[in-house]
């Protein structure tokens, strides 16, 4: 269950947040892809042309006289732009005869390359070597700076690109996620209220008519037939209960007269002592019923309040105790963990005596009340060594009217884990049954209630 | 003997009732609405009220602030078909000093009357005795026949309620709530053996238990 506070982490689940990062990733990978391109054709064409250049002067000096070569090099270095264009003559033996730049031998002849660096150049160059008839190498060389500028200009780019798009995605993201995810707390927050009771409690809505709007207005629909059916029955059912309890006050009022000062034969008052024992027991489960009906459609937080379990529970024990041992019970009792939570201490020592007077009831030998700290939870746990309940009826049993297969000659109505289960729903605690081989492990986990 | 009023608007419910206190040996008048209640307690001097939540002409709620307004001081019992929790709470916070749910049996009503008049008229004692049996509140000491008898708390204060209504027939429900102060049926036998437990500790050689059971009804406790 989220808590009211905008977290980093709720932020980041929201489909607007998920959706949001995914659109900005793909326009940020579709950009990167483009300035990749772009710059992976530039930087071709740049080092096409060069080469161009240099075979074109190269095919030029081949054309001179190989004996007037070494002057019209020196005619050429004389007329270039400094730091762009080098030349060098090698001889024969790979000696230079002219140049403005010392290249690493050997040379590969025919075919453009870069050199990273030589000395007294700034940059990269793009050399192409070739062979004269006479055998000697001309290497002509460009500063290719201009092209590796671009290279990094372009990653800077990226990089900049990339982490401003980013940021800006993630900014996006989350303006767009709070929004919403803001309007859902909204609706989290109204049906919490609801489930607690609040039926004339409504979901917001904030008139964008978006979907969220849309979803409010449904729920609030559902909850305004809820309301009227639920009102229809609280009404049946206090009409029942002021018409129907009445007329029973009367005849038992009636019958308890009559047994007490009319003379009756002895068996006319066993018969009316009988009748009135039937009212009661009519009575009593009539009442068990609309007690549940009450604690299942109740918003009742007022007795609420920090209860300790260890006191709870040693109380219970005291007031079980002489009833274990009357029927020859081992009643053993392990508190650990000094455990408090929020409960109506009077519903849970009702739900928690309910459950041990069963215990008490169906056991053989013993039974053990236990409060243990599971996962940082308080559990309560109520253990007997009696038949138990077979696993497909652990649910059924705390329906109404259900008795367990076992309990058949126990004295019961079959209402009293309808009633544990309805106050403990109220709590928002959980009661789940267990196998203690032998017997049964009730198990009452108190989690602090989110209602 | 006490002024009892009651303040019910079903005939034949008002007539069981005001048929059973008269036997308990009050003197009882019957109001059938929220008016005639507040001119009966302006008449005269009421000991105890028995007062139904759900009358012609006004809430018992209301009706209950008015009369404590003019200065009725009686104890009250809420008589009610509205059985819930919350209405019994709020017929407790609007003043009232016990709750009863109908049906009930007029007896148990009775009771509750009863314990109401004797608290408010016993508060102050000390020492209990009731016939053979003595327990001494400030010491929390109880002896029978002069003989002390080690009671645990609970079988104390069940000891003090059965003695503070002593000839009375209580029932298992008003043992729960009086002296465990629990408003739910805990089953018959839980409190029986509370009773036994005591009983047995309280017993003497040749002389009938001072707590009786009563069938059907609940516990009565007895000089002896």
């Amino acid at each position: 269950m989220p808590s009211d506070r905008l977290r980093w982490r709720d932020v980041r689940a929201t489909t607007p947040f998920r959706l949001t990062l995914l659109l900005g990733s793909v326009f940020l990978v579709a950009l990167w892809a483009t300035l990749a391109t772009s710059y992976v054709f530039t930087a071709h064409e740049l080092l096409a042309r060069s080469d161009q250049i240099l075979l074109m002067r190269a095919n030029a000096l081949l054309a001179s006289p190989p004996a007037a070569l070494p002057d019209r090099l020196r005619a050429e270095i004389a007329n270039t732009t400094p730091g762009l264009s080098y030349f060098a003559l090698l001889g024969r033996d790979g000696e230079q005869v002219v140049g403005n730049v010392d290249l690493p031998a050997p040379p590969r002849i025919g075919t453009p390359y870069a050199v990273p660096a030589a000395p007294g150049v700034h940059g990269p160059l793009r050399v192409l070597a070739v062979r004269t008839t006479a055998g000697e190498t001309i290497l002509l060389a460009r500063d290719i700076l201009p092209i590796q500028d671009l290279r990094i200009r372009l990653l800077q780019i990226l990089l900049v690109s990339g982490l401003a798009g980013t940021a800006l995605v993630v900014t996006a993201a989350m303006l767009l996620s709070i929004g919403p995810l803001r309007r859902v707390r909204d609706l989290e927050r109204a049906s919490r209220i609801i489930a607690a009771g609040g039926l004339g409690h409504r979901m917001p809505i904030a008139g964008r008519r978006d979907e969220l709007d849309q979803f409010a207005a449904t729920v609030n629909l559902m909850l305004d037939e809820v309301a009227h059916v639920v009102a229809q029955v609280k009404s049946a059912t206090d009409a029942i209960a002021h018409d129907l309890r009445t007329p029973l006050t009367r005849v038992r009022a009636t019958l308890h007269r009559m047994h007490q000062e009319t003379p009756l034969p002895e068996a006319a008052r066993s018969v009316t002592e009988r009748a009135i024992e039937d009212l009661d027991a009519v009575v009593d489960r009539f009442a068990a019923l609309l007690r549940i009906a009450e604690l299942e459609a109740s918003g009742r937080r007022a007795g609420m309040v920090s209860v300790d379990l260890q006191m709870l529970l040693g109380e219970l024990a005291e007031l079980y105790a002489p009833l274990a041992e009357e029927r020859g019970v081992a009643l053993t009792i392990d508190l650990r963990g000094a455990r408090r939570v929020t409960a109506d201490p009077e519903l849970l020592f009702e739900a928690v005596g309910n459950v041990l007077d069963n215990a008490i009831k169906f056991t053989r030998s013993r039974v053990t009340l236990r409060l243990r700290e599971r996962a940082d939870v308080p559990v309560i746990e109520v253990i007997d060594d009696g038949p138990g309940i077979p696993v497909d009826e652990r649910e059924a049993v705390l329906r109404r009217f259900h008795r367990a297969s076992g309990a058949a000659g126990v004295e019961g109505t079959g209402l009293g884990l309808a009633v544990v289960s309805a106050i403990l729903h109220l709590h928002g605690f959980t009661l789940a049954f267990g196998d203690a081989a032998p017997g049964l492990i009730a198990s009452i986990e108190l989690r602090a209630s989110q209602r | 003997m006490a002024r009892i009023l009651v303040v019910e608007d079903d005939g034949a419910t008002a007539e069981a009732i005001a048929h059973e206190l008269r036997a308990h040996g009050h003197d009882v008048t019957v109001a059938e609405t929220g008016e005639a209640a507040l001119a009966a307690a302006q008449e005269a001097t009421l000991d105890a009220l028995t007062l139904d939540r759900l009358l012609p002409d006004m809430d018992g709620l209301a009706l209950l602030a008015r009369l404590r307004a003019t200065g009725v001081q009686a104890p009250v019992l809420m008589v009610s078909a509205l059985g819930d929790v919350d209405q019994r709470i709020a017929g407790l916070r609007a003043g009232g000093d016990d709750y009863l749910i109908k049906p009930f049996a007029p007896s148990e009503l009775a009771v509750r009357i009863e314990v109401l008049l004797r608290r408010t008229q016993q508060s102050v004692e000390t020492l209990l005795q009731v016939g053979s049996i003595q327990l001494d509140l400030l010491r929390r000491e109880a002896r029978v026949r002069g003989t002390p008898v080690r009671l645990l708390q609970m079988e104390f204060k069940l000891l003090e309620f059965l003695m503070r209504n002593a000839g009375v027939t209580v029932s298992r429900r008003v043992l729960f709530e009086q002296v465990w102060n629990y408003h739910f049926d805990p089953g018959a036998n839980l409190i029986n053996v509370h009773v036994a437990r005591l009983r047995r500790k309280l017993e003497l050689p040749d002389v009938p238990s001072a707590i009786a059971t009563v069938k059907g009804e609940g516990y009565r406790f007895d000089a002896v």
